[in-house]
């Protein structure tokens, strides 16, 4: 590639162009990358030159770039410039903004509850309450990502909401000054005698957080603590290096995750230090459908140690690893699969999940569609598994019909840890724990 | 430029690229410039998905991929046809193909008739809407794909082709051998209604005209020199191919400008022309539109209404008025744009994009067309990323007629045959006005 010479006229421009083209092209495969790179050249050359208006040369390759990763599986997607900015915002798990969770109900925005010492909460906005317009925007007909992007800013700025409150005849406007809101990924209290700790995301300040909720929990059981349920329902995942501090967190040695890419020098190996926060006290994890990525590699590398007690339903399945790929000069950046996560036993979660040891329904599973709720394997385009095979069908331990529980798998991992069963369940055969 | 030279291992691939490129590259103006600094950008994004990605890519899905993404962006009728696709569509504008004449659709995996084609081959055996199609020469096409099922029954006319057939109403599946013969896509239909001749146009492909001129020829034929006008129902025709939809106004125009389309540069201005011939001979017409009326259908609509050709009854059409250019890649070996290149105007220079051609007479589905009722028909001013609308005058809409307290099978065609028979007008109902939305 290096040695290419050129004569002739226009021959440091003939030059630059291909190189700068195609810095990744290398050896004789690329023959068809290089015809293939003329033919797109030929379509983006004929629309510059015929589509109807003028379009921005930007915006085109823009749509091209996006075109062509997100063809690729579900969860390849491109980011311009703007997009990448507020991922990077968003997983920094800090932002200018009100401390609110919201939701979208009747084309308006509502409030499911405020988060503590935010503005949002120091203003008095209350759960339940709608958000019919932001800086005089109403929100109907809105997108809640668009929403949630005009209450976000920087911090010290100011935003006029338009709240609509159960039991006040007319809306009223408040004013809040952003400020900068900690997204905590970590719940956490006791159980009696047992710690509960809930992870809703990996960010990055999710390992540190779970740390010091085992201290907070060992302080106030004391000795007689019984064991942890971490609770990963739910929890969508998030970043791979804080999947990995979690797991080496209760883990003295030993492999806890590794990625392979498309060539075997890509495989990673992560290992677990010694040291287990919880001093080898039981642990059972929860999971559930919603449980995906990040979450898995946890539950999976707890579960092939034997560290912990997975309960719950079969998790989402997506064992895929997203690569942030900037281009050069804010050019944007690809989020590109690049490998895939396999368990310490060689387990691939792609398509095929965690399967919980003891399969425990919630009950609530058939309210949730799987339009709502797909999985991994239910999502066009997705990667097939590799080493993956499906386990036999496990039982699925339910209440037992008209009995109600707030949380029947956390009353059941409760009763696990304590080594007695006080809810009334029933178990049923042959399905699948999905 | 053909005096570059390159030395080297892969000297082909690159020259090939740099040639192209060439032009981007050289010379410093602006836009050039731009365009090669994106380039460079798609090209750096491509490199790292050939290397990185996951699994081994396909370059021609990559780059497929990003062709389609970048015109599915820009407009909603601009996309990318990919080459099986292109090679589909080529079928459906010629407006015949070789096959058995059948419209299926799939009915929990069983492949079913939805309708056999009025004088094709299918309807000549005796098949029959609801029949179950459990084989094809043998092969069982129970859960296979619609498409690939089509395909199985597609072939050159004169060939021979056994369809294990379940009749609706039978409980024994029996082979049927039937000949293929050229099937019409969207064939042009006609009908006498008392003194009026009616004419349906379900698209406009390369077979239409000649369809509409054997449609009129045999109208006038059944209904002889009395014969009133004849009804065009150009309801719920998407358009199709601009040529078709040139040569039906012409057929009713004597001269005069029929459409032009206006591109990019001021320049890029074609008028198309009537030529002298009028087939339905001054004959009084009526045009039937809907919201379903769209594009080649409006171009028709709106040639016969400016020149006061045709008396437009029924609703406001669809509002396309676009042109969409094909452009092969390659030959067409790797697909083609379907770019939108222009605007269509019609003769008094009225652009249908986005804003449709209004009716003469508004007029109201009847009750009885609950399908369409429902549908509320989705306009191109509601698709997102439309075209605007351009130089178009508020025109005054007119009060909409409908119908009260009866029940028409098809209000609009009544009304139109109302207009056309003045001596059936007593069958026309009590009509009220009410401001058109």
């Amino acid at each position: 590639m290096k040695h290419y010479a050129l004569v002739g006229a226009g021959v440091v421009a003939g030059f630059a162009a291909a190189m700068m083209l195609f810095p990744a092209a290398q050896g004789a495969s690329n023959l068809s990358a290089y015809k293939q790179l003329d033919l797109f050249s030929d379509a983006f050359e004929r629309v510059r030159a015929n589509y109807v208006r003028p379009v921005d040369d930007g915006t085109l390759i823009d749509t091209a770039i996006e075109g062509m990763v997100s063809s690729l599986d579900p969860h390849s997607s491109y980011m311009d410039a703007k997009a990448f900015t507020d991922m990077q915002i968003q997983t920094k798990g800090e932002f200018g903004g009100l401390g609110i969770e919201v939701t979208m109900e009747d084309g308006l925005v509502k409030v499911i509850s405020p988060i503590d010492d935010t503005p949002a909460a120091k203003a008095g906005i209350k759960p339940g309450d709608y958000i019919a317009a932001i800086d005089g925007t109403p929100v109907q007909g809105m997108a809640l990502n668009d929403a949630i992007a005009k209450m976000r800013g920087p911090q010290g700025t100011k935003v006029t909401l338009t709240v609509l409150r159960t039991g006040e005849k007319k809306p009223f406007d408040v004013t809040l000054m952003r400020a900068v809101v900690r997204v905590d990924s970590v719940k956490y209290h006791r159980e009696g005698d047992i710690g509960y700790i809930r992870l809703t995301a990996f960010n990055e300040r999710t390992a540190p957080g779970l740390e010091k909720a085992i201290r907070d929990l060992k302080s106030q059981i004391g000795s007689g603590i019984k064991g942890y349920v971490i609770d990963l329902r739910n929890n969508p995942g998030g970043l791979l290096d804080q999947a990995i501090d979690v797991s080496d967190d209760f883990l003295n040695s030993g492999e806890v995750v590794s990625t392979r890419g498309r060539h075997p020098e890509d495989t990673q190996r992560y290992n677990a230090k010694p040291g287990d926060l919880t001093g080898g006290k039981p642990v059972v994890v929860l999971i559930n459908a919603g449980t995906a990525s990040a979450s898995e590699i946890v539950a999976g590398a707890l579960q092939d140690h034997r560290r912990a007690t997975i309960l719950g339903m079969t998790s989402f399945g997506k064992g895929s690893v997203q690569t942030i790929i900037p281009l050069s000069e804010g050019g944007g950046a690809l989020r590109l699969t690049t490998a895939r996560y396999f368990t310490p036993s060689g387990h691939s979660i792609q398509a095929m999940g965690i399967q919980p040891d003891i399969a425990v329904a919630q009950g609530n599973e058939d309210d949730v569609s799987k339009l709502v709720r797909p999985s991994e394997a239910d999502l066009p385009g997705h990667l097939t598994g590799e080493n993956a095979t499906k386990k036999d069908p496990v039982p699925v331990i339910r209440a037992a019909p008209g009995k109600k529980y707030d949380d029947f798998q956390l009353a059941y991992a409760l009763d696990l840890l304590h080594g007695k069963l006080t809810v009334s369940a029933v178990t049923t055969k042959s399905a699948y724990a999905n | 430029m053909k005096s570059l030279a390159l030395v080297g291992a892969g000297g082909a691939a690159g020259f090939c690229i740099a040639a192209t490129l060439m032009h981007f590259a050289y010379g410093a103006d602006a836009a050039a410039s731009s365009a090669f600094h994106e380039l460079t950008r798609f090209g750096e994004a491509y490199g790292y998905v050939r290397a990185d990605y996951v699994v081994q890519p396909e370059d021609r899905d990559l780059v497929q991929g990003a062709i389609a993404g970048m015109l599915g962006n820009l407009d909603p009728h601009s996309s990318y046809f990919d080459p099986e696709t292109f090679a589909e569509m080529q079928v459906k504008t010629d407006g015949q193909y070789g096959g058995v004449g059948l419209v299926i659709g799939s009915d929990e995996g069983v492949i079913t008739v939805v309708n056999p084609i009025g004088g094709a081959p299918a309807e000549k055996a005796g098949l029959k809407a609801g029949d179950a199609i459990l084989a094809i020469d043998g092969t069982a096409v129970t859960g296979m794909e619609v498409d690939m099922v089509e395909d199985k029954l597609r072939g050159d006319a004169g060939t021979k082709v056994v369809l294990n057939i379940l009749h609706k109403d039978t409980k024994t599946p029996q082979d049927v051998t039937i000949t293929r013969a050229l099937v019409s896509v969207e064939a042009v239909t006609s009908k006498r209604n008392g003194e009026v001749g009616y004419i349906r146009i379900p698209a406009f492909n390369d077979q239409t005209n000649d369809g509409v001129k054997n449609a009129i020829a045999e109208l006038r034929n059944q209904i002889g020199p009395t014969i009133k006008g004849y009804i065009i129902d150009l309801r719920d025709n998407g358009g199709g191919v601009l040529d078709a939809a040139i040569a039906v106004s012409d057929d009713f125009l004597e001269t005069g400008e029929i459409v032009s389309t206006r591109g990019r540069g001021s320049s890029d201005v074609e008028r198309y022309n009537a030529h002298p011939g009028d087939i339905a001979e001054g004959k009084p017409i009526i045009v039937l539109i809907n919201g379903g009326t769209a594009s080649a259908s409006e171009i028709v609509a709106g040639a016969l209404k400016d020149h006061k050709r045709a008396t437009i009854v029924g609703m406001t059409s669809f509002g396309k008025g676009s042109v969409q250019t094909i452009i092969p890649l390659n030959g067409g070996e790797a697909g083609a744009l379907h770019l939108t290149t222009a605007r269509y105007y019609t003769p008094s220079g009225q652009s249908i994009q986005a804003t449709g051609i209004i009716p003469d007479v508004a007029v109201e589905e009847g009750a009885n067309r609950p399908e369409e009722q429902a549908s509320a028909f989705q306009r191109e001013a509601d698709l997102p990323h439309h075209l605007n609308a351009e130089g178009v005058a508020d025109d005054l809409k007119p009060a909409v007629i409908n119908p009260t307290g009866k029940d028409y099978d098809d209000f609009q065609l009544t009304y139109a045959l109302g207009l056309l028979q003045p001596a059936l007008a007593s069958t026309t109902p009590a009509v009220k006005a009410k401001h058109h939305g």
